[in-house]
């Protein structure tokens, strides 16, 4: 039994890490209205930043944050700019441009075999890290330390963009163009720059969830695979746009992943969690949290 | 002599071409490639019904492959049924599930329609992986199924040469174009092409967009299992990630994507284009630089979809129309 | 023998009343005009009618058969054809190829289906047109193809839906002649019209709505006088005219 909340416990501490990296993605998704699957790769190159920042100054992974955030909002500004704005300009009355879709896809094969040829296929760490192995003693139950800090940097930073979205201005403007992007380019605003700042947020947030991974999990080319997929399920599972929704569908995924194997081998949970999106997408695509999307 | 002979002479000359390939390829290891080359060439003219001509973005056909795979395999390994039979069987089984698949699925928007394909897609193959037996069938989980090399011969769909292998692709991929062709002029096709660019129009003209659609996933499905079953006989061992990955998946749509799906030429176009520079940079640059032929793939990826979304088969044909036409432009007008 | 009728037809979207108990009777060869000031739910009395959405309550009845709710494309195959009022051609094809996909609602054979494609484009006068690319066209030719397509289903009864909006004044008068030769050939037809030209001309009758409800109904020249017509346009210091 005790086993259970621990299993449960750690498993709401990964999830929020899962689901700090899917707001990322959720934010990106619910603007911009298309597909980025490159955010797994997006992640990794957060990962690989923050690895080389600690490697090469020697601070504590979370002060990493300092080099990780401004980098990786530039990254995908740029990469906004550069590649997806072209098309959006060109697929003006298209709604959801499938083109995207693809060009994603095509970042994604670059960014994964980019730094497999760089760095190598070898799986990196930073053993010698503060947080590393480290666990709480609550009771009779050992608590994981980095996911923890992870969950605590999931908390602040879904925080922080909700003020954002809410309290300021450019966010205002950011909803605004989620909602209705004529209407709100009519208001004066202009589109294509949301566009770059939301997806440069959006690749900023999946940096702070790569910084919180560093301290314990591997660093590895294709390492944003893994988090691929999940971050969709994830987002269909909490809504589309949904802040909240993102950190809680992180965590039922990651509850999921950490109880199951007590019931049943890992891949039958991989299972369970591909059948419960499925059954969102059927029964309640707009998600949780999200707003009735129209079909 | 009729100057339609003069447009069709290109085709005859690469069907004649096709034909002798091998008696001028003998390296078996070049055979090889062109094989799968014609197999992706008809993975994506099969995917091609449902992503080109009904308009959506499937991203999990490899599923179908699988399930052909494994039916005829399983099929042929334990009960002796004829790999002939075994295709068949698979192929009807992939369609019921094609149909399952598509029965919810068509009534999503893009984006949701490609995220569920892949969810289906991934969570057939982690069942796969997970399952060694399924009451008396034997699925072997993760190591899969290795096809003994016993009886060769036409019956037994194993042969101790390539050159077999070729015929029957080549055949299989000349029939699914044809297939293809006939259906773009047929009422299926109008109305697919119909709903996939204005459905509420053509619902209104009598077109049951929903209903074409499940008829395309359905032959889409059935043709792309008889794949599957070609690609045990040829490798001999199969096993979840060697036919269901979602590598698989992606490359069929990506191909039929910068070849320009819709289509009849441009899903073998693009496997034309992108097989070679997949299989001569993972030859040639395997171990010094590994990975690039994927990040060649990713750049043409992009390139394309930035400067010709509808596929290179647009501009290609243009310059082939233009080419024919300076060749025998004038002898059509004397005509 | 009645083509069309609609029996105290609601049609509410949550606590919007949209339409309000609308009754109204096309016979076989007539052209009934629906008219309204912007936002009177003409378009959705014509959406209920063409299957998009069924009626919150009331009937509608087409040849003597209740078809609430029945989808677009089943009745299209009983008869019923409708265009749009924003155009939707399939713009990346030719115009036959665009007729076409209409006439292929009564046969299964291509050869036959384009032969009824250019029975239709020449009729309306646009075989010239026939290899265009429909993306191409002129709105007023859009236009004329919307006509042509639903028109290849070979229907008993046209919804037409603005069909005369953004043309100039000649279009309009070449559209009007279009319908009034369709009639002729033993056509009924329901349009909605703002160009109060076109309709007064082409109309047996007309019907006004104006805030989901029925306000007149009767000859183009009744309801050119009619008082509560010409307030329900003009406002209320008109009314007394």
């Amino acid at each position: 039994m005790l086993f259970i909340l621990e299993d449960t416990i750690n498993g709401i501490l990964m999830g929020s890490i899962y689901g700090l990296a899917a707001l990322g993605l959720t934010l990106i998704f619910g603007v911009l209205k298309v597909i980025n699957f490159a955010h797994g790769s997006l992640l990794m190159v957060g990962m690989y930043v923050a690895y080389w920042a600690v490697l090469l100054t020697g601070v504590h992974p979370y002060l990493s944050l300092v080099i990780v955030v401004p980098v990786m909002f530039l990254f995908g500004y740029l990469l906004q700019d550069i590649l997806i704005k072209p098309i959006f300009k060109a697929e003006k009355d298209v709604r959801e441009p499938i083109t995207v879709i693809i060009v994603t896809t095509g970042v994604w094969y670059i960014l994964d075999n980019l730094s497999l040829l760089i760095f190598g296929p070898q799986y990196r760490n930073i053993q010698d890290n503060p947080l590393r192995g480290k666990m709480l003693e609550a009771g009779e139950m050992m608590i994981s330390v980095p996911k923890l800090w992870g969950f605590c940097a999931a908390i602040i930073t879904a925080l922080l963009v909700y003020l954002f979205l809410q309290k300021t201005r450019m966010g205002r403007a950011v909803r605004a163009t989620s909602l209705d992007r004529d209407a709100a380019s009519l208001q004066g605003i202009n589109q294509y720059k949301i566009y770059n700042i939301s997806f440069g947020i959006g690749t900023a947030i999946a940096g702070v969830a790569g910084v919180t991974l560093v301290p314990f999990f591997n660093i590895f080319p294709s390492v944003g695979v893994l988090f691929d997929i999940k971050c969709f399920i994830i987002v269909v599972l909490g809504g589309l746009g949904s802040i909240g929704g993102a950190l809680l569908g992180g965590m039922i995924v990651g509850v999921i992943e950490s109880v199951g194997p007590q019931f049943m081998t890992a891949t039958w949970t991989e299972a369970i969690v591909y059948g419960l999106f499925l059954v969102f997408l059927f029964l309640k695509p707009s998600g949780l949290f999200g707003v009735k999307y129209d079909w | 002599m009729n100057p339609l002979v003069y447009r069709k002479l290109p085709l005859i000359l690469v069907g004649v071409l096709a034909l002798g390939l091998p008696l001028v390829v003998t390296s078996p290891t070049y055979l090889h490639i062109v094989i799968l080359l014609f197999l992706y060439a008809y993975l994506t003219t099969s995917w091609n019904l449902v992503g080109g001509f009904a308009g959506v973005l499937p991203l999990g056909h490899a599923a179908f492959v699988g399930i052909g795979a494994y039916t005829s395999t399983i099929l042929s390994l334990q009960y002796g049924v004829s790999p002939w039979i075994g295709m068949l069987v698979g192929a009807v089984i992939a369609c019921i599930v094609g149909v399952i698949i598509g029965l919810p699925t068509f009534k999503m928007r893009g984006a949701y329609f490609a995220l569920a394909t892949i969810a289906f897609a991934e969570g057939i193959r982690v069942m796969f992986e997970n399952i060694d037996q399924l009451g008396p069938l034997q699925i072997n989980g993760p190591r899969g199924l290795q096809i003994p090399p016993l009886k060769t011969g036409l019956a037994s769909f194993m042969f101790a040469e390539k050159e077999p292998y070729y015929y029957i692709i080549l055949v299989m991929l000349a029939g699914v174009l044809l297939l293809t062709w006939a259906i773009s002029r047929s009422k299926l096709g109008y109305y697919l092409m119909a709903g996939g660019e204005e459905p509420e129009a053509a619902q209104a003209l009598g077109v049951n967009v929903a209903r074409a659609k499940l008829t395309a996933m359905a032959m889409s499905s059935f043709l792309t299992a008889f794949a599957g079953t070609f690609w045990a006989q040829f490798t001999l061992y199969i096993h979840p990630k060697s036919v269901m990955s979602l590598d698989i998946s992606f490359e069929i749509a990506f191909i039929a994507l910068i070849g320009g799906r819709g289509s009849i030429a441009g899903p073998v176009l693009g496997a034309l284009l992108l097989r070679p520079v997949s299989d001569f940079s993972r030859i040639y640059f395997g171990d010094k630089l590994p990975g690039l032929h994927l990040i060649i793939f990713g750049v043409v990826l992009i390139l394309v979809m930035l400067f010709q979304p509808r596929g290179l088969q647009l501009p290609l044909t243009r310059i082939y129309h233009r080419v024919m036409d300076r060749l025998f432009g004038d002898r059509e007008a004397a005509a | 023998m009645k083509i069309l009728e609609l029996q105290k037809v609601r049609k509410y979207f949550g606590g919007i009343k949209a339409v309000e108990s609308f009754s109204l009777d096309v016979g076989e060869g007539d052209i009934v005009g629906l008219i309204g000031p912007n936002g009177a739910g003409k378009s959705t009395l014509f959406n209920c009618v063409a299957g998009v959405f069924p009626p919150t309550a009331g009937d509608i009845l087409f040849l003597g058969e209740k078809i609430n709710g029945q989808k677009p494309w089943d009745l299209c195959h009983k008869g019923l054809a409708r265009t749009f009022q924003i155009v939707k051609p399939f713009a990346s094809r030719s115009v036959l190829y665009n007729v076409m996909v209409g006439a292929f609602a009564t046969t299964d054979k291509r050869s036959e289906a384009e032969k009824r494609a250019r029975e239709v484009l020449q009729h309306l006068h646009m075989d010239d047109k026939k290899d265009q690319r429909a993306g191409n066209l002129t709105i007023a030719d859009r236009k004329r193809l919307e006509i042509a397509r639903a028109l290849a289903t070979r229907p008993k009864m046209l919804l037409l839906d603005e069909v005369m909006a953004g043309l100039r004044p000649t279009e309009v008068d070449e559209m009007v002649a279009i319908i009034k030769r369709l009639r002729e050939g033993g056509m009924t037809i329901f349009v909605i019209e703002h160009i109060m030209r076109a309709i007064m001309a082409l109309s047996d009758r007309i019907a006004v709505l104006h805030f989901g409800t029925k306000i007149a109904e009767g000859s183009p020249q009744e309801i050119a006088r009619d008082e509560r017509v010409i307030k329900a346009y003009l406002g209320e210091d008109y009314g007394a005219a």
